[in-house]
């Protein structure tokens, strides 16, 4: 811990404030005197101080006059009140102008550290809820609250542990746990102590030498907790993670009040963090609406683009076909032609495909074909693939049902991973576009669709992070981390699922499922 | 005798491509590159269609279509337009239009437009 807390002792008694203060910095507390109330106030709003114990009756300002301009001053300095003349009436009114607590003269030393000492708690307990609900980022929310945790019940070891996508638990952050196998041990702790709980809701349970429950006996290194505490971590009234601190000092029993505190410090904790998830769905709101901005400017750039192009485009298409009608069918002029009038023909269908693509009005719900989609938004994409040796591979499934759902928007997200799987296979490779109608446990017909490419694969460890916003494996400028989530929350809306599979050097699958209409 | 035909476009390519295909055919054509140019020609001549491009600067073709309905109610008119991929509302609200096509078009693709709607050879049909 940093140094010992800055107190301010307030007495007209100069030998009484001496005796105050010296007792106090033998007690390794940093202590100020002043001799009377506006001395104190002026004290107050130039320095720092965590604690004031102030006399009442003093002349000029008094002691009660004192605490209000102070706490106004600094609202979170705690006041102790010390009077020789002290009635109930004073100690009521005092402790209503927010003092902490008081003491009657004459009181003995030990009695004052007593005091002092629940003060500064009160103090810590209070900067550190500060702390908790002013970090909104939640890694960092994480590594403060198990910090102060760990701090208030002064713990050896501790962990933070939250479930990933697929419910599996991982520790999210941990203190004095450096070795792999102790904390994987301590995992297992976690685990097993949330399958007791059952999807109960408590504030926080105890199991003093764990080396003894039958539960927890033949984990490795359980000898070396004497105590166990878990504070669960709620998300809709059911437990989703667990805070774990444990203490390894023989005869070092958690208290009564280490338990409050452990209660109170848990239902903190879980507020923060609710804060701290609203705050991401709020920046996840935030970044679809950004890249909606971007659709909406895009769409409006394809349209003034394809009237540019298109005017053009229409000379070079009639003039060659005049010239066509006049040419020998059979000389070079008239195949060069023809090859001209061809591609005329493929730019207008990729215009078409891009207009179609960038105008992105409110989502128009109709019966959509999934292989058109894919279709459409293959033709927008051929030409990179083939200039990057991507072969694309077609096995749609004929005559299925149409499924519910906004072309452009769909487009959207096979476009996504096409490009994304064009950018895995920087040295080329194969493109495996897939459709098929299957059922759900539950025997709705599903139309599902699947992208498979043959390139680097994705890492286990960031697999189930690649829908996050922002979350990106490109270079800094080349892709802005929204590819994926965008279409996370396009495929949410059509009451569809995506799901990607992947490994190492055997390349990623996505797989679409949208339900039939 | 051919029919008389109007272009009113802005795109000088576009005109020069449409005015010779037509004329290979035996229609008589006549080119405008705006729209006042084109509505002071409608007064002076007779005409047996209107080819109007939509996007041009100064007067809208939407604006110069409204106009023709007005002056001439009987005229066909067959809109042309690059800006849009599909029509899926109308093209000019509140008139109904002979005809349409979405740029790039060929050569027969305006030909056989131009004998549907003004009768040349099969009966008039509105698309």
């Amino acid at each position: 811990m940093t140094t010992k807390a800055n107190i301010l002792v307030v007495d007209d008694e100069p030998q009484i404030a001496e005796m105050i203060s010296a007792s106090l910095q033998a007690n390794g507390y940093s202590v100020s005197v002043v001799y009377d109330g506006e001395q104190a106030v002026r004290k107050i709003g130039s320095e720092k101080f965590d604690l004031a114990i102030t006399d009442i009756q003093m002349p000029g300002m008094d002691g009660i006059t004192a605490l209000g301009e102070m706490k106004k001053l600094d609202p979170e300095v705690e006041v102790i009140i010390a009077t020789g003349h002290g009635t109930m009436g004073t100690a009521i009114q005092s402790m209503r102008k927010g003092a902490f607590d008081y003491l009657h003269k004459p009181f003995e030393i030990k009695e004052l550290l007593a005091v002092v000492e629940k003060a500064l708690e009160k103090r810590k307990f209070n900067d550190i809820t500060k702390a908790i609900f002013s970090t909104i980022k939640p890694e960092e929310l994480l590594r403060v609250t198990l910090d102060s945790v760990t701090r208030i019940l002064k713990a050896e070891e501790s962990l933070l542990v939250l479930p990933d996508k697929d419910g599996k638990l991982r520790v999210a952050v941990s203190e004095g746990l450096d070795e792999e196998s102790r904390l994987n041990s301590r995992l297992t702790l976690c685990e097993r102590m949330m399958k007791r709980l059952d999807g109960g809701a408590k504030s926080f349970l105890l199991v003093d030498e764990p080396a003894r429950d039958k539960t927890f006996s033949d984990l490795p290194g359980i000898g070396e907790i004497k105590c166990a505490l878990f504070l669960p971590l709620m998300e809709e009234n059911r437990p989703a993670g667990l805070i774990s601190i444990n203490r390894d000092q023989e005869g070092e029993y958690f208290t009564e009040a280490d338990l409050q505190r452990a209660k109170i410090f848990g239902s903190l904790v879980n507020l923060a963090l609710r804060n701290s998830n609203l705050y991401r769905q709020l920046q996840e709101t935030q970044s679809q609406l950004i890249q909606a901005e971007k659709m909406s400017a895009l769409g409006q750039l394809a349209g003034g683009l394809a009237h540019e192009i298109n005017n053009p485009l229409s000379g070079i298409l009639g003039l060659t076909q005049l010239v066509l009608e006049s040419a020998k069918p059979d000389s070079q002029t008239y195949t060069d032609l023809k090859d001209i009038e061809k591609a005329v023909f493929r730019c207008k269908k990729i215009i078409v495909s891009l207009l179609s693509f960038a105008r992105q009005e409110k989502t128009r719900l109709e019966p959509v074909s999934v292989n058109e989609v894919i279709e459409e938004t293959l033709t927008l994409c051929a030409r990179q693939m083939e200039l990057k040796s991507v072969r694309i591979d077609r096995n749609f499934a004929q005559g299925l049902p149409l499924v519910t759902g906004d072309f452009q928007q769909l487009m959207q997200i096979f476009l996504n991973l096409f490009s994304n799987a064009r950018d895995a296979m920087p040295d080329g490779g194969e493109l495996t576009v897939e459709t098929n109608l299957l059922k759900d446990p539950a025997g709705r017909e599903l139309v599902m669709s699947t992208v498979s490419d043959t390139g680097a694969g994705i890492k286990p460890e960031i697999l189930d992070r690649i829908f996050d916003p922002f979350f990106t494996t490109k270079p800094v400028g080349k892709g802005t981390g929204l590819g994926l989530s965008v279409c996370l929350g396009i495929i949410h809306r059509h009451n569809g699922t995506i799901k990607a599979h992947s490994r190492p050097g055997g390349g990623t699958t996505f797989t679409i499922s949208l339900p039939v209409s | 005798m051919g029919k008389s035909i109007l272009i009113i476009d802005d795109e000088d390519l576009v005109r020069n491509y449409v005015r010779r295909a037509l004329a290979s055919r035996g229609w008589e054509i006549s080119e405008a590159n705006n729209g006042a140019t084109a509505l002071d020609l409608l007064r002076r001549k007779d005409f047996d269609a209107v080819i109007c491009d939509l996007k041009m600067p100064d007067m809208r073709g939407e604006e110069v279509i409204k106009k023709i309905r007005d002056m001439l109610p009987g005229m066909k008119i067959i809109a042309i337009t690059g800006s849009v991929s599909n029509i899926t509302t109308p093209l000019v609200p509140g008139v109904e239009l002979e005809g349409f096509l979405i740029k790039p078009f060929g050569i027969d693709e305006i030909r056989d437009l131009i004998e549907k709607v003004t009768g040349s050879e099969p009966p008039a049909e509105r698309p």
